[in-house]
Order: C-alpha cells, then structure tokens, then sequence
C-alpha cells in the first residue's frame, strides 16, 4: 500500500507575513516598541548576568562563583543571552543583521529567549536543588533568572502576523478538546501552540545574490562552527552533566530558531549549490577534530561515535533506502570484527602464526560479511519483509551463541569462547605505528585520534558509496521497492536481486567497519555482538540511530549516533536507562515523526519556488516528538 | 497491420476447485487498441495477471510477439508488456522524474559498481536516461512538476504519470487497468486522447475498463469477458448490439451459463492485482479461516467502488 | 539405556511451550498480517505476572492446588492487558502506516518492555526464582515432573477451547472473516477492532500459561527470558504455516523435538562431536527456520504467503 500523508495540521503561514506589520500585537499585548526594547536589554541583561557569580561554592559543576568571567553553564546562558539580543537588534532592523532572520525575527526571538529562559533558570534551579535550598544563590543567579524571564516576556510581545496567533490558540484548544486534560496533554498542546505561534512561512525570499568565494566562505564559516559546537560538547567532563544538560537544551533551541529564521533553509540551499565544496569542508572539519582535543579520551569518544555512525550509515542502506528492516546487523560488525581479529597475528587469535597488513585483513572482513549477507538474505528476500526482520533477528542472536561457544570446550575452538581475542595488535602503515602518539605540527595525535583519522576515510568510502548509490539507477530501484514492492516489479525491477544487493552491501560495509573497531578496541568479545545490549554496538542501538536520525539520509544516521553515544557517555544517570529510552524512542518515533531528525528529502522539494504545496512536513529540527504532528 | 503482438492461447487459471478463467484465446494486434470488458467477477484481473506473470495460467500460453511469457512480472516488463494499475501504485514518495526513471529500469543496465565508479558510461547512460524521461513527461505533460513528490500531484496527474512510467520501459504493448476509475468527463476526454497519442506511437494498449463510453470511443475492437469464458469479440458495434451482453451486465439469465460458477468467479476477482507478490496462484482461502464466511464477505467489496464507476460512465 | 522415548517427551513438552506461545503470533499475524516481535516480551511479563500474584499477594505456604489456578489468573491479566495496551496504543495508531513503521515499533516495544521490567521489577535484573513443581513421575523409561503434566494439560485444554472457539463461536467465525478480508467484514459489520484486540488477548493468554508453565519447569524467570522463546516459537509458527493455529501448535511440536534430538544426538555425528547441547540447539532450531524458508516458505499446514500489500 502506498503510504498516504495527512497534510500537516497546521500549516505555515503565507511568506507576506514575513514582513511585520506594526499594528500586530504579540500574544502579550505590548507596544510592539516596548516588547522590542524589552527584549533586547533582557538579552544584554542576561549577557551581563554571567559575568556575575551565580552561586558561592565551586561545587557545583563548572564553577560559577567567579565576578567577571563566566563559567560552565554560564557560557551557555551567555550564547542564548546573546542569541536573543541579536534577533532582537534584527528586529530593529539593524543594518547588517537583516541577514540574521529571512523569515522575520520573530519567531526565532521566541525560541532563542525560551531557550536561554531554559538553560538559565535549569541552573538556577539545580543549584538550589543540588546545594540545598535558594540562600545558594548569589545575587547574579537571580539577576539571569529575572534578565532571562524578562525576554521571554518581551519576545512573547513582539509583533506576530495575526493568523500565527489565532492558529496557535486553536491549536492548543483543539488539542485538548480532542485528547482531554493532563499534565502530559497540556505540555503537548503547549508544544503546538509554540509550534504554531512561531510557524516558518512555507516560502522565504530568495537571498540577494552574493559571489560564489562569500557563499563557499559562508560554508567554511558554518562548518568551522559546527565543529567548534561539537567539541565544546565532546570536552564537557562526564561528571558535569548538567551543564551537557543545558549544553542540549542551548543547541535544540537555537537550531529549532536558526530554522524558523529561515537560515536553515538559506544554508541548504548552499550547501546543495556547492556540495563537492560542502561535503569536503564536512571532511576538513571531521579531520580536523583530534587537533582540537588535549586528551585523547575524547578522540577515543570520536571514533567510537565515527565507528557506530558509520555502521549505523551502512544500516541505512538496508533499512532507509531498501526498506528492509534488518534486525542483526551488528552481527556483520561482528563477523567483521573476528575476522580481522583471526588474522591479525594476536597470539590469542587460533591463526596467531598469520598477519595479514590491514588492507588484507579489511577485504576479508568486508568479503566475509558479504558471504554471510548472501547466506541469510538468499532465502529470506524472497519472501515478504517481516520474516527477514525475524531472521535477522535469529542471526544475530545465533552469532552470538556460536562466538560464545566456539571456545575449543562446547563448541569448535575458533573464537575463544566469552573471553575474545584479545591483544590485537596496534595498525601500522608505512612505519606509521596507530599504537603511538606523533607530533604533527605542535599538536600530539594519540592513538584514538590516529585510529579516528582512519575512521574517516573509512566513513568518506561509505559516505560515498551511500550517496553514488542512492542517486544511480540501482539506488533509485531500492527506493521503488520499498514504496511499493508490487508496483516496482511491474516496473522490470527483479526485487529479489536490488534487494540482495542492498542488503550484501550494507553487510559488507558493516564488515569494513568492523576490522577497524576490532584494532580500536584491542580485543574483540561476543558480548557488544547482540540484538540488544548496555553497550553500543547493538542492533537495537544502530536501528534507533538511523530511526532517530532520519532513515534515508546521509546525515541523519550520523547525528543519531552521535546523540545516542553521546547521551548516556555524558549523563551516567542515563546509562543503566539507555535501552529503555531506545525502546521508548523507537515507539514514539513512529507515532509521531517516523522521518526522524532530518526529514529526508526535503531538501530537494525547498528549491522550489513554484508556490506548490510540497513542502510535505513540518521541518522542525528537534527530537521532541510532540513538535511536528505531519506524517504520524 | 494484423501481426499479432500479445496472443493468449487457450488460457485457463483455476484456483484450487474453482475456474476463474476458462480457456480465453485473445489477441491484441500491433497498432490496435483493444478493449477487454465484463461485468464484476468476470475474472478481468485474473486474466489481466495472467498476462502481465503474476499468475501462471493453469494451462495455455500467453504469448509477446510470438515469445512465450516468462511467468515473472518483471521478465514480463522486461520483454515489452508494460502496465498500469487500477488503484494508482506511484512511488509516492519519489519526485516525479525518479517515477519515470524506475520505469526506465529494464532500459538501461547501470549496475551497482558502475554507480560507485562513476565512468564516462554511467554519466552517458544517466544522461540519455534523463533526456528519456523528460521527453516522456513532456509528452504527458508534466514536464514542469519533474521535481515535485508524486504523492502531491492530483489525482489526474498520477493517472497521466503512471502511464508515463509504463512508457518509460519501451513497451510494444500497453496493458491499462481501468485508467479512468474515478476521472469526471473532461479527464476522461482528456485520457481518451492520451490513448490514442501512445496508440500513433506504434504501441498497441490493451484497456480493462467498467466505463462503456469510454470503451465503445476508444477501441478498435472489445472483447466481452463473463463468468472466466470470453462471451463476445468484435468491433464496438457488434458488441454493443449483442444482447447476451446486455444480458450479462443487467444480470439475466443467458443460454448456456455455467450454473454453479456464480460466486466462486467472484472470489476469485477478489484475489485483486494488490494481493501478491509471489508468482505462486494463490488460493483465495486463508488457512486458518474455515470455508463458510470466504464467498459471501467477498461478494459486497466487489461490487461497491466499481458499479458507482460504471454509472458515473454512463450517465452524462 | 535407551534415551529416546526420554527424549521425545521432553521435545514434546518444549514443543508444547513454543506452540502455546506461536498461537499468539500466529493469530495476529493472520489478522493483521503484523509480526508482534514484542510478543516474547509478553510471554515474559505473564510469567512476572504470575511470580507477583504468588510472592506479592498470596499468603506464604499457599498449596500448590490453589496457587497455580491463581497464578494463571494473574499473569493472564497482566499478559492480556500488556498485548491489548501495545495494540491500543502503539500499532493501532499505525495500520495506515507504511509497513516498516509496526515492525520497528514493535521492536521498541520489546525493548521497552524487557527494560522496564528490568529496572523497575524488584530482584529482576537477575533470575528470580519461581516456585516449582518438581515431584517425578516414572512412566517406564520416561520420566515427568508435575510441571510437565500441567503444561501439557493445559496446552491440550487451550488448543481445544481455541479450535472450538474458532469455529463455533460468533467471535471465532467473525475472526475468520477479518482474517480473509478486514475492509469486507467490517461492511459486513463486524467490529474489525473488537476482533483485533480479541487475538491479541487470546495470544496474551496463551503466552502466560505457557509463561506459567514455564516457570513451574524450569523453576526461575527473567527478563530476557521472551527473547529467545519468542524467537523460537515466531520459527515454530512460521514451520507450522503462519497465520493457521494449528498449524502453530504443530510447528512447535515439531520444533520441540527437532531441537531435543538435535540437543543430544548431534554430537554422536563424527565431525560434529562439539555442536551439541542447549546452546547449539538454538543454533539448530534457526537453521530449521531457514530451510524451511527455503524449500516451503508457507509452513507445513500453510497455503499461502502472499503479500497484501
């Protein structure tokens, strides 16, 4: 059955309300002057506050008791602080800052001042609740509560079209009426309202036309940022959850107000005008990682997250763009794994007399993987798709069984059993020894940070596959069998075969990527190997990652493994729940936003000035459900 | 012109006990647009799987330009049957240039590795494969929406798309499954012309359709389908004038009716162009589920949607 | 001593246990043509059911006699309502969705499940002990405990109350025709929800007596006990032809003893001295899966997998 779409239940709004007019009042009925100056000196105000001690003992993470310097979460009050002030001067019409809001300050002035609102009074609070009681507080904690409140209130005053507000309020009301009263409901509906009171008109005008070297500056621009954004939150110590709290809570607000603003479309559009330019600076920027980082613990947290991300990628092959859930996928990672641990020349390994140099251990991991792919996808791909699921599932579960078992006591001796093959030897290319630090340039590249750098090669060969792929001939085919398996056959596709090779090549790229985590990881057990488990790799920890992500995307699968490694590495509190929140995740997901994160093909359908109702769903870059109610 | 292009010889598909097609022999010739009418549960679309591979015929051949059919619905495609389907089956989620470039599919070989490499020969073929398409868009008049997802485009649009997918796959015979279910007039006018467009293309169509208008305008010669046996062949005045067929649609009685094939006909229909994949005949009764509720739930589904379809047809 | 008759009752017995639990997949399937992956987990939270009725609520020393029936009970209920609640809530909502959209929500569902006993069930992280029925009975060269007679009993009870129901009942036959056509019978007015929501309980009930069962053989329970018995009893429905209950019952039969005899005699196999035993049966069993697959994809009593798409 072809997939049928609701429209979204509350649309945009027509792009001439873009340009505010002055007697719009806001959903707090200011002077539109007021609500402005408001919330610009609650922005600075807030700026200010975090040069101020905020509590008196440096016991709570981030030491916040220092006048005149900010610190720890701070700094994050601080960003959003300064978002607002600068949406706000936007809005003022500023020259210079016109660029900041293509589609009307407004919105993002909202979001950014929630945001801050969020960060700021989360701090207050945990101080408060953490230290025991409010006499904690140092008077600037209260001056960023009441700076942070204040431009919320002004934002909240600003001019919104009219229409914003009116569906904002319907949708809040029918929201209720339909679902009843509770605390959950009236968050939702609030959600809905926000959602509907900030909404991004369908169309934004086209940019003023700048030279090709501004828009490639632009991209390096964004992207250095990017990886800046991505380090800071990478560096937090794991002990300082709550600032990675509020580190989140900055970053989903103020992408969800980059995109009401427009600039997220603005900068897609570039990066589709210049993508070889866009996806090579993506690669600078991925290289460039280690030599931001002191320590190489956090390298090491970068290539777990490259590692899992690119497995997760190769997983979306099979299930984004071919449509076949496959349940045992880090079973392929694994046989990857065993295979190049068997030929690495460990002395645990039952070959240890062999050593094959990395390209060989890799090939044969890869082409092991392939044959086992072929060996369960054979039989299976011929039927319909939920016995594969079934299958897959069994695989993984059989692969962990028969790695246990093969131990030379219950089973054949191959994989030592529960133990593993551990002392894996370190990669060593041209003299070039992974197992040790080199100067490069001042900068010490560890031995994560030197595995990292092979991650991603290792990901740009997966990365390119996926996307010469999806966009030829076979990948088109893949796509048509998972819209409509019937109808795609009608077409002259043989199903059985597109299927088979989509799912032998993410199996395959599986493999790759396994030889590399087996030398990352020095040893390699059966335990990460299984559907589901405390620690990634799991399928159930991949399959949430591109579900998360965006199946079909090339970025989504990547974010989703970085937020779902990240998140419990960051927050220990969640670590004994990170299964858990996954399961919950994949249930809500479904429901309410089965695209994931970043909406597939949206892209595309936003080049369109042709006034169509294309734009399909709601393209809120957030992972909270309730946001986007379109393609539930 | 009478070479033959598609010949069914001697066509029968039995499903289990029952007889939902009972020895057709039916041409289409090259140049020609043939109807193929009947009231509900004639067995239509059993007959139309046969064609296109999703059924095997229990016997008799089905045959393209004097080549047997592989029993495949692809290798089908593959050796120039092309087809639409009754309820529209876009890749909604695809724009609409990527719907007609799957439907170059069988056209053009690209495999897996020459989309990694990317060679001279790829980027031709992908080009000549483009060009293909859009020509074929023009030629529908999309040409505009190539970017836009199918799933946005109204209902005549998708109708229009769907036969630019066939056409994309270089088909010497086009097999329309009832392609103006649910069109007003004008749209039906409006497909009319397409047909005969494809037909001056040197592409012969075969129509499935409940509209009698539509069928009597369009069609070189139409073939009467009642209870799996072809009841009447001939031009649409032969047709029109024979009152067997009159008969068979208001339900009388005729001379020389199979008297007990009444509901079984009609369960076998229900077994839709929707129900399957696999090639394997599919008997219409669920394991599980005993023999008592099978024909009678069937009957009221079959005849709703396409009878309302039918009057549309008529009354204007 | 001749181990074979020994054998083949214990295949029997496990072959009795996947059977019950395959019902519940296979009803659902048969209606709705979704594969309920969470459908082990509920299997599990029926035994942690019944350990709450025994430990939690029942006075200490309560007879066997009376606890069993009771335990049944309880774990019935919590199974019941753990399905109709997935079905309510969560695949509900999707049966207009695309078909990747249930399955993965199905898989979330297991894991959700699995982890919110896991975390939240006292002593559940590990095995909890589960009262047993040990006392042995010598039938010649068998030998069964209490735990075996109550499985089998109640098996045969179900399946029998399930074949008549079925087919005698008005609930039984309007299953039926939801199965054959949903969109049809509901024109014809049936209740399509009513009957979905009654396989899914009908398949909770089953799981938790053989839930129950299997804590009175095996004497503990744990979390990650749905897991590989879901999987292997989804493979039981699938051999027996998924979609036709009978057809469920035997594939477990035949899987029980398929597995049993692989268990203990593969290893007598020259070149095969070391694929014996428990683990390797789960091997086994996946490899039965997929021959059948292979060489009859519609199960022994199935006729058809075909694609509704």
């Amino acid at each position: 059955m072809t997939e049928t779409t609701k429209t979204p239940d509350t649309p945009g709004t027509p792009s001439a309300d873009a340009v505010i007019a002055p007697d719009r009042q806001g959903l707090i009925p200011l002077p539109a002057a007021a609500a402005r100056a408001l919330t610009l000196v609650g922005g600075i105000a807030t700026v200010a506050s975090t040069f101020l001690a905020w509590t008196w003992t440096a016991d709570f993470p981030g030491d916040l008791t220092v006048y005149g310097y900010p610190g720890g979460l701070q700094w994050l009050t601080l960003v959003g602080g300064a978002l607002v002030a600068l949406f706000a001067l936007a809005g003022y019409g500023v020259r210079g800052l016109g660029w900041l809001a293509p589609a009307g300050p407004t919105g993002p002035a909202v979001l950014t001042a929630l945001g801050a609102l969020g960060v700021t009074w989360y701090t207050v609070i945990a101080i408060a609740v953490e230290l025991g009681g409010l006499v904690n507080l140092e008077p600037g904690g209260y001056v960023a509560a009441v700076a942070s409140l204040t431009t919320v209130i002004g934002a909240f005053g600003l001019p919104a079209g009219a229409d914003e507000t009116r569906r904002a309020k319907e949708a809040f009301t029918a929201y209720l009426k339909a679902h009843g009263r509770s605390r959950l409901r009236l968050a939702i509906a609030g959600v809905k309202f926000l959602n509907a009171y900030i909404g991004k008109p369908d169309h934004i005008a086209a940019p003023q036309t700048v030279p090709g070297w501004l828009q490639r500056l632009a991209v390096t621009a964004v992207t250095m940022a990017g990886l800046g954004i991505f380090s800071y939150g990478i560096d937090i110590p794991s002990e300082e959850g709550e600032t990675f709290i509020g580190y989140l809570v900055v970053i989903v607000f103020a992408v969800w107000a980059l995109h009401t603003a427009g600039l997220l479309d603005r900068f897609s559009r570039l990066v589709a005008a210049h993508r070889g330019f866009a996806l090579a600076m993506g690669f600078v920027a991925a290289i460039l990682f280690p030599f931001t980082q002191t320590d190489d613990h956090y390298a090491n947290i970068g290539v777990n997250i490259l590692i899992f991300g690119t497995v997760a990628l190769g997983l979306n092959i099979v299930v984004g763009l071919a449509g076949l859930l496959d349940l045992g996928y880090v079973a392929f990672l694994g046989v990857g794994a065993y295979t190049a641990a068997l030929v690495s020349g460990s002395e645990f390994s039952k070959f240890s007399g062999v050593q094959f140099p990395f390209w060989a251990a890799a090939l044969t991991g890869a082409a092991a993987s392939l044959v086992f792919g072929v060996l369960i996808g054979a039989p299976t791909l011929r039927l319909r798709g939920d016995y594969l699921a079934i299958v897959t599932l069994g695989f993984g579960e059989i692969f962990r069984i028969a790695v246990n078992n093969m131990d030379g006591v219950s089973g054949p001796d191959i994989t030592n059993g529960p133990n593993g093959i551990p002392s894996i030897p370190d990669l060593s290319f041209f003299g070039f020894n992974f197992g040790t630090a080199h100067d490069l340039g001042g900068f010490t590249i560890g031995r994560f940070a030197n595995y990292y750098l092979l991650m991603v090669l290792i990901m740009a060969i997966v990365v390119l596959v996926y996307t010469r792929a999806a966009d030829s001939r076979i990948g088109r085919s893949w796509i048509a069998i998972r819209e409509d398996e019937t109808a795609a056959t009608a077409m002259g596709i043989n199903g059985f075969r597109v299927k088979l090779i989509a799912f032998a090549l993410g199996a395959t790229l599986a493999g790759l990527a396994g030889t590399v985590s087996a030398h990352v990881t020095y040893s390699v057990v059966p335990n990460p190997y299984q559907f589901a488990g405390a620690a990634p790799p799991n399928s159930a920890f991949l399959l949430a990652a591109v579900v998360l992500g965006g199946m079909g995307t090339v970025a989504g699968p990547l974010l989703g493994a970085a937020l779902l490694y990240l998140l419990p590495e960051k927050l220990v509190f969640l670590q004994d729940k990170s299964l858990l929140a996954f399961g919950v995740a994949l249930i809500l997901l479904m429901r309410f936003r089965p695209e994931g994160i970043i909406a597939n093909r949206r892209r595309q359908l936003e080049f369109h000035e042709t006034g169509q109702l294309d734009v399909p769903q709601q393209t809120t870059l957030t992972d909270e459900p309730a946001v986007t109610k379109a393609g539930a | 012109m009478t070479t033959p292009v598609l010949e069914a010889r001697d066509v029968t598909m039995r499903f289990g006990g029952l007889t939902a097609v009972r020895s057709v022999d039916f041409t289409v010739n090259s140049g020609e647009i043939v109807g193929l009418i009947g009231p509900n549960g004639a067995g239509k679309t059993t007959f139309f799987n046969c064609l296109t591979g999703l059924y095997v015929p229990t016997e008799g051949t089905v045959s393209y330009q004097g080549k047997v059919l592989p029993p495949k619905p692809h290798l089908v495609t593959k050796a120039g049957v092309a087809r639409t389907f009754q309820n529209i089956r876009l890749f909604a989620n695809m724009t609409v240039l990527e719907n007609v470039l799957v439907g170059r599919h069988t056209r053009t070989k690209e495999g897996l590795w020459s989309a990694l490499l990317r060679g001279p020969g790829f980027k031709k073929a992908e080009r000549a494969s483009e060009e293909r398409a859009m020509e074929l868009l023009e030629f529908i008049g999309l040409a505009h929406k190539r970017d836009h997802l199918a799933r946005n485009l109204p209902y005549g649009e998708q109708r229009k798309l769907e036969i630019a997918r066939a056409l994309a796959s270089e088909p010497g015979l086009l097999l329309l499954d009832e392609p103006t279910a649910g069109m007003n007039p004008q749209e039906t006018r409006a497909t009319e012309e397409l047909v005969f467009a494809i037909r001056d293309q040197g592409i012969a169509v075969l129509v499935i359709e409940h509209d009698m208008r539509f069928i009597f305008n369009l069609c070189d010669r139409v073939a009467v389908l009642v209870q799996g046996e072809k009841l009447v062949e001939g031009t649409s005045e032969v047709v029109q004038a024979d009152e067997r067929v009159v008969a068979a649609y208001l339900g009388e009685p005729f001379e020389g009716e199979p008297a007990d094939d009444t509901g079984t006909a009609a369960t076998a229909e229900e077994t839709d162009t929707a129900d399957e994949t696999d090639a394997a005949p599919a008997p219409p009764e669920t394991p599980a589920a005993g023999e008592d509720t099978g024909p009678d739930t069937a009957e009221p589904d079959g005849t709703g949607p396409q009878s309302t379809a039918s009057t549309k047809g008529d009354t204007p | 001593m001749n181990t074979l008759p020994q054998q083949l009752a214990n295949g029997l017995l496990l072959g009795s246990m996947y059977g019950l639990i395959a019902i519940g997949y296979t009803m659902v399937y048969g209606i709705v043509q979704l594969i309920n992956f969470a459908h082990g987990e509920i299997f599990m939270t029926g035994a942690f059911g019944a350990l709450t009725v025994y430990f939690y609520i029942l006075p200490g020393g309560t007879s066997m006699w009376a606890a069993v029936p009771l335990m049944l009970v309880g774990g019935g209920i919590v199974a019941i309502l753990v399905a109709v609640g997935a079905e309510r809530f969560a695949y509900r909502p999707l049966r207009q969705a695309p078909r990747l959209a249930p399955l993965i929500t199905a898989i979330g569902l297991s894991l959700a499940l699995q982890e919110v006993v896991r975390n939240f069930y006292p002593g559940a992280d590990k095995a909890r002990a589960f009262p047993s029925l040990d006392t042995t009975h010598d039938l010649g060269s068998v030998t069964i405990k209490d735990a075996d007679i109550f499985l089998i009993v109640a098996a045969a009870v179900c399946m029998s109350a399930l074949a008549w129901f079925v087919r005698k009942s008005r609930t039984g036959r309007a299953m039926q025709a939801t199965a054959q056509d949903p969109d049809t019978a509901q024109l014809m007015g049936i209740d399509t929800n009513r009957i979905i929501v009654v396989a899914f309980a009908i398949g909770g009930f089953f799981a938790a007596v053989a839930a129950v069962s299997y804590g009175l053989k095996y004497g503990n329970i744990d979390y990650r006990m749905g897991f590989l018995m879901g999987l292997k009893a989804f493979t039981a429905a699938v051999l027996g032809g998924i979609g036709n209950i009978y057809g469920a019952m035997l594939g477990g039969l035949v899987l029980g003893i398929a597995e049993t005899m692989a268990a203990t005699y593969i290893n007598n196999i020259p070149g095969m001295q070391q694929l014996g035993g428990q683990s390797w049966a789960n091997v086994w069993a996946f490899c039965l899966l997929i021959l059948v697959l292979l060489l009859r994809p519609q199960g022994l009593l199935g006729e058809r997998v075909a694609d509704r798409a």
